[in-house]
């Protein structure tokens, strides 16, 4: 949970006073909070996002490099976590376009 | 899975490994923090290939690992009730209590669901009005802001059944503890990267000069964490303690602000028990009193809940660096990933289960392992 998963900026939008946004996480889309990087990024850009929020921003081939070691080092306990919540009929994890 | 030799990067860690080696004059001890980077390390094999020069302990640096017994059996208390919700991270519903765990909760029909952010939880509870919702908030500061948000949206947005289970802990103090302890022998760390993006490292810098320590901010992949060790052991030789930065491409030295921001205005420093270490000085967070009706121990009455920890798991011993995984007798034995004694074994991000996964991988396919 420390690790934190890069992802890219689909959307951006206000949701009652929030800043939320659907991720791109190589292939699996969901809704994060992005209020604490709201000043920095816009559409296209990438993050990285621990348990839903987005923390810091990083640069594309970084976000890339980083997803492909993640995965590699079995360190994406978190995508797992997105699909059991979905299995149990929660927002959030939405079929790829 | 890829070893070291076969990284796009390899030449460079080859390299680093060279650098280290030479520019070592004696066997330097250092600690990584990050659980995420104990995993690189035993899994890549970098501690055996700097043997001699650097000796890595493995910190208490996992979230599931130190989340103490006490606070994992009032979650079990909270999770049977009959009207609550309990949904928590992944990686929270195989660490033992002290009879049984979520998972087994949820196996006798208490409602136990795994959310992927604690704004789901959030969202649940305004789903449910006439259910009781309750977040596990465990971590370090890298979740701390998430949780933060998830409790100041439930106070504006006038969400009254939804609270949270704070377990959270901090890392300067933990680092603080390892160096005061009498039997200390780290001369240097590797502060978790993903804590300093939320952070900053300011707070590092006065534990550098007052204990005389290299602290370097390090990401956690294999590069990372070799040129890490070579600023570390630069210092060493050097005779410098200073804050360094070596995961520049996501860590500013003041941290994102508007996180800490949050974080401060929902919770403040308070004592924290670390599992198997005990209580550590204002090591954690606690809820502050003008968020107290979002506090899950106050409204479930078990904040008085103290347990003892038992002795078969050394699980302490190896989250302060005294002993490495496989020296604990139950290791691979009465412990293993599917059936633990102790967290070190549940999470990925636990020491047992680095070394479990890596022993397990060699008796497989011992011509494959790690360079």
């Amino acid at each position: 949970m420390c690790l934190g998963i890069p992802g890219k900026i689909q959307s951006i939008r206000d949701d009652a006073g929030l800043v939320m946004g659907v991720i791109d996480f190589g292939g699996v889309q969901r809704d994060v909070c992005l209020q604490y990087v709201a000043d920095e990024v816009q559409v296209g850009d990438y993050v990285i996002v621990h348990v839903g929020f987005a923390i810091t921003r990083v640069d594309e081939d970084e976000a890339r490099r980083t997803f492909e070691v993640l995965k590699e080092m079995s360190q994406l306990d978190e995508l797992e976590w997105m699909a059991e919540a979905a299995e149990q009929g929660m927002r959030g994890l939405e079929k790829p376009a | 899975m890829k070893y070291l030799s076969e990284y796009r990067d390899a030449d460079i860690a080859k390299r680093l490994i060279g650098r280290i080696k030479t520019r070592a004059t004696r066997c330097w001890t250092l600690m990584e923090v990050c659980g995420g980077q104990t995993h690189t390390i035993v899994r890549q094999g970098l501690d055996e290939l700097l043997e001699g020069s650097v000796e890595m302990i493995h910190g208490p640096g996992c979230p599931v690992c130190v989340t103490p017994l006490e606070q994992i059996d009032k979650a079990l208390l909270i999770a049977a009730k009959p009207n609550v919700i309990f949904t928590s991270f992944g990686d929270m519903l195989r660490v033992p209590g002290s009879d049984c765990d979520l998972q087994q909760v949820r196996a006798r029909g208490g409602s136990v669901k795994v959310v992927y952010s604690p704004l789901d939880a959030l969202a649940l509870a305004q789903k449910h009005p006439d259910k009781e919702v309750v977040f596990f908030a465990v971590g370090f500061e890298t979740t701390a802001p998430a949780n933060a948000m998830a409790v100041f949206r439930a106070r504006q947005l006038g969400v009254q059944n939804f609270s949270v289970l704070v377990s959270h802990v901090t890392v300067p103090p933990a680092i603080t503890a390892i160096l005061e302890a009498p039997d200390n022998r780290v001369q240097g760390f590797l502060a978790a990267g993903h804590v300093c993006a939320v952070m900053g490292y300011t707070e590092y810098e006065p534990i550098a000069a007052k204990y005389k320590v290299p602290i370097i901010v390090t990401g956690f992949e294999p590069v990372d964490i070799l040129e890490g060790i070579s600023l570390a052991v630069n210092q060493l030789e050097e005779r410098r303690h200073e804050v360094e930065n070596q995961y520049v491409r996501s860590v500013r030295r003041s941290g994102t602000e508007p996180a800490r921001a949050l974080v401060q205005q929902v919770f403040e420093l308070a004592n924290r028990q670390w599992r198997g270490i005990g209580e550590i000085p204002m090591s954690g967070l606690r809820l502050r009193d003008e968020f107290a009706a979002y506090d899950a121990e106050r409204k479930f009455g078990v904040g008085g809940l103290k347990v003892t920890e038992p002795a078969a798991c050394r699980a302490g011993d190896v989250l302060t660096g005294r002993i490495k995984p496989p020296q604990c007798a139950a290791f691979g034995t009465l412990c293993t990933p599917e059936r633990p004694l102790g967290a070190p074994m549940v999470s990925t991000e636990g020491a047992c289960s680095a070394y479990y996964n890596l022993a397990k991988y060699r008796t497989a396919d011992p011509a494959g392992a790690a360079p």
